[in-house]
């Protein structure tokens, strides 16, 4: 039985990274295409256009560090 | 250091008959900000351009349509001419190079003219040329209509059909192309017949003679052009190589004549005299007033109208009226539109950093510049999301070589990224993880694949004591001691932030004075100790660890009272919104995780890889070693290209999102003082 429970724990692990990454995705979807088009703009919107872009990439690593928790409680 | 450099707004008045010279001497001293001068004030006009700019510019007009007819390309031609050479001669020999290339260019424009013109008949003449009709034979009827065209299939048998037989019709040889002679009368009942054929018409071209005649001599003409303008290529080619540089260069010292010219009008003028105003570093003050004194004795009047205070006088108008005494009105005249000017000072490898700052927005006036920042935690944060030697070296080579050979801004960023976090990695892989390309030094485990093994050396684990510290090749393993790692980057952060917000608490007291800094950064550092105290050192026992709470704990204790003592600080300092913004503490906290999982992720990656390569390469199979080595050659390089995208992008935008939205603005205007630029020309 114990080998069912460390699938459902690496299944759980595995959609937590996934999923949390589709939601970075959509999230980072929207805002990149928003900021290049104010880069087109003007360029100097660079720098702004990068960390707004990358703010939603929490969300994914949030998601990494849970199935790193998981991961290491696995077997346990 | 930190903050940008103090500076002092000055005004220049002398007489109008100095005004060339204080020009040339304020372009001379390079750091002169020019304001611009705004003429409501009364008495005052704007300057007027001085009579060289009109001359000048004249010649500019000549010079740049000549680059343009030679299509000179100012990134080829890099010598650089003394001025002492161009400016004698500079009227004359635009004249000579003018009537030089004055045939040629009329004569390229009239051939390509005559090229284009033909090619167009041609065209228009080719789908006839297999029609054996000469041209006068299509116009001039009366009662009939001609109708040409392409079609899909050959209408012949519908139309004849169609029209009772009133029909001549030519087709060319594969019956897609049609000529139709028809009555008037009919022509309708063919048009409507024709459309079901795929019918596109097209227009008979004018003139007389046979269309096959008419064709070849145009191709004739055609060649006979081309080849004509591949010569006058070559002349112009030949003209381009003997008269670009000179063109260039003087393209550029007239534009800088233009420019110095120009800038009276910036200034306020009277009928005898000018008036500028301008923003000078304040320790160049001195430099300034003496080199005007040296030149012009007393005719030039130069007084320093303030020495700007980093105190936002909008906010703390209050304030300031009552501790300087100042009235109202005084107060408000200090300009707020009218920014100081930012001069970022640095050594020269902070200064590589400065783009970054850069970047995302140059620093004000009144502000802490966090370039220095950024060269302290970027390069270490690379390093630690790298963390391995075998990538590490690589990178402080390619970073090398960039900053020695790199001339564009942004290569020299990412040179100054990889050769400064190269050296991180390669610290950070030696003594801290202990790794190279995924493969440890010294395994801890006897099992674990590691150089010693492979290789045959046994390297020492311990490389000396220091006291009781050992200096080892490796504390910890990417993937074997992810808990206390992940542990540790959470510190990490915690500090990191920290150091924001005491940065952000130093710019409000500059700004605002030490009661607004104490309701707005410290609370939030009051915050963060409390966060650090109850999350990072009992709540993790206590959830992770599976250890009791208890509630007497001092740490919890007095980690609670800071976060609810600061809250209420912030609440007052910024209102509500503080406590939407108490859940950020944690996720910013959060956020620096991914110091350490993303070096997990690429140990993970070089585990996979590595376990393939050497299983392949260990066989006897020829074949199968070649294969082992390209899997570990290509997998490591695509790991190395991953790392400088995730690692460089995680890095800056660790500073940028979670550390400069502590205490930075931006905003500030660059200070670009009056300067020459010269790339083509030199002095002498």
């Amino acid at each position: 039985m114990a080998e069912v429970g460390d699938g459902l724990v690496a299944i759980g692990a595995g959609l937590a990274v996934g999923l949390a990454g589709i939601g970075s995705a959509i999230a980072e979807a929207s805002i990149g295409a928003a900021a290049v088009g104010a880069m087109a703009e003007d360029e100097k919107l660079f720098g702004k256009g990068l960390i707004l872009t990358v703010i939603p990439e929490t969300i994914v690593i949030f998601g990494l560090v849970v199935a790193i928790l998981l991961w290491l409680n696995m077997g346990a | 250091m930190l903050l940008p450099e103090p500076m002092s707004k000055i005004l220049v008045v002398g007489t109008k008959d100095r005004l060339p010279a204080s020009i040339e001497l304020l372009y001379g001293l390079e750091n002169v900000h020019v304001v611009d001068f705004s003429p409501d004030e009364e008495g005052f006009t704007l300057g007027s351009p001085l009579p060289a700019a009109s001359d000048a510019s004249h010649k500019l007009l000549k010079l740049r349509s000549m680059e343009k007819d030679l299509e000179v390309d100012e990134t080829k031609f890099k010598e650089k001419v003394p001025i002492s050479k161009i400016v004698p001669t500079i009227d004359s020999s635009i004249e000579q190079i003018e009537t030089e290339m004055q045939g040629t260019i009329a004569s390229k424009a009239a051939k390509q003219t005559r090229l284009t013109e033909a090619q167009s008949r041609k065209a228009m003449l080719e789908p006839f040329r297999s029609i054996d009709l000469d041209l006068s034979l299509y116009k001039g009827y009366d009662s009939l209509d001609v109708i040409a065209g392409y079609v899909h299939s050959n209408p012949e048998a519908q139309l004849k059909e169609a029209l009772g037989g009133d029909l001549e019709l030519f087709t060319n040889p594969d019956s897609t192309f049609i000529v139709a002679f028809v009555p008037v009368a009919k022509a309708d009942e063919a048009q409507r017949v024709l459309v079901q054929s795929g019918f596109t018409e097209v227009p008979v071209p004018d003139g007389t003679g046979k269309p096959e005649q008419l064709a070849s001599a145009l191709e004739a003409e055609i060649s006979g052009l081309s080849k004509e303008l591949e010569e006058v290529e070559t002349n112009i080619e030949k003209l381009r190589e003997r008269h670009a540089n000179f063109l260039l260069a003087s393209d550029e010292h007239l534009s800088i004549v233009v420019e110095k010219a120009e800038l009276p009008l910036r200034m306020g003028a009277t009928e005898h005299a000018f008036v500028l105003e301008a923003w000078v570093p304040t320790a160049d003050v001195s430099k300034v007033k003496k080199a005007f004194a040296d030149k012009f004795n007393e005719d030039i009047h130069i007084e320093v109208l303030e020495e700007k205070a980093r105190v936002d006088v909008h906010e703390s108008k209050e304030e300031m009226k009552m501790e300087a005494g100042l009235s109202t009105a005084e107060a408000v005249t200090v300009p707020m539109s009218q920014e100081t000017p930012v001069k970022l000072e640095h050594g020269k490898g902070v200064g590589r950093f400065a783009y970054y700052t850069k970047l995302l927005s140059t620093p004000r006036y009144n502000e802490v510049d966090p370039t220095i920042m950024v060269a302290i935690f970027f390069p270490i944060f690379f390093g630690l999301m790298v963390g391995d030697v075998g990538y590490g070296i690589p990178f402080t080579v390619l970073g090398y070589l960039g900053l020695k050979k790199a001339q564009s801004q942004e290569w020299r960023a990412i040179a100054t990224m990889l050769f400064y976090g190269g050296i991180c990695s390669i610290i950070f892989g030696l003594f801290l993880f202990g790794d190279m390309l995924g493969i440890e030094f010294t395994a801890a485990h006897a099992d674990e694949l590691s150089w010693s093994a492979l290789l045959g050396i046994e390297f020492p684990h311990v490389l000396f004591n220091i006291g009781d510290f050992a200096l080892q090749l490796g504390y910890y393993t990417k993937l074997g001691s992810v808990k206390i790692l992940l542990y540790i980057s959470l510190w990490i952060g915690v500090v990191h932030l920290l150091i924001g917000l005491f940065l952000g608490f130093y710019n409000q007291t500059i700004r605002h004075g030490l009661k607004h800094a104490i309701m707005e950064k410290f609370s939030w550092i009051m915050i963060m100790v409390g966060f650090a105290l109850v999350a990072l050192l009992v709540m993790i026992d206590v959830l992770i660890g599976g250890a009791p709470l208890e509630l007497t704990d001092p740490r919890f204790v007095i980690g609670l009272i800071l976060i609810v003592v600061g809250l209420l600080l912030a609440v007052k300092g910024e209102g509500g919104k503080a406590v939407i913004e108490l859940p950020e503490v944690m996720s910013n906290v959060l956020s620096y995780t991914r110091l350490i999982a993303i070096g997990m992720s690429k140990a993970g990656m070089a585990l996979a890889f590595n376990f393939i390569a050497i299983e392949l390469i260990g066989g006897a199979d020829p074949l199968m070693f070649i294969m082992g080595l390209m899997v570990f050659i290509v997998g490591h390089l695509m790991i190395f290209i991953l790392a400088i995208l995730s690692a460089g992008l995680h890095a800056i935008r660790l500073q940028y999102v979670e550390l400069f939205n502590k205490f930075f603005e931006g905003g500030g205007l660059e200070f670009n003082p009056l300067r020459v630029i010269r790339k083509h020309t030199s002095e002498e």
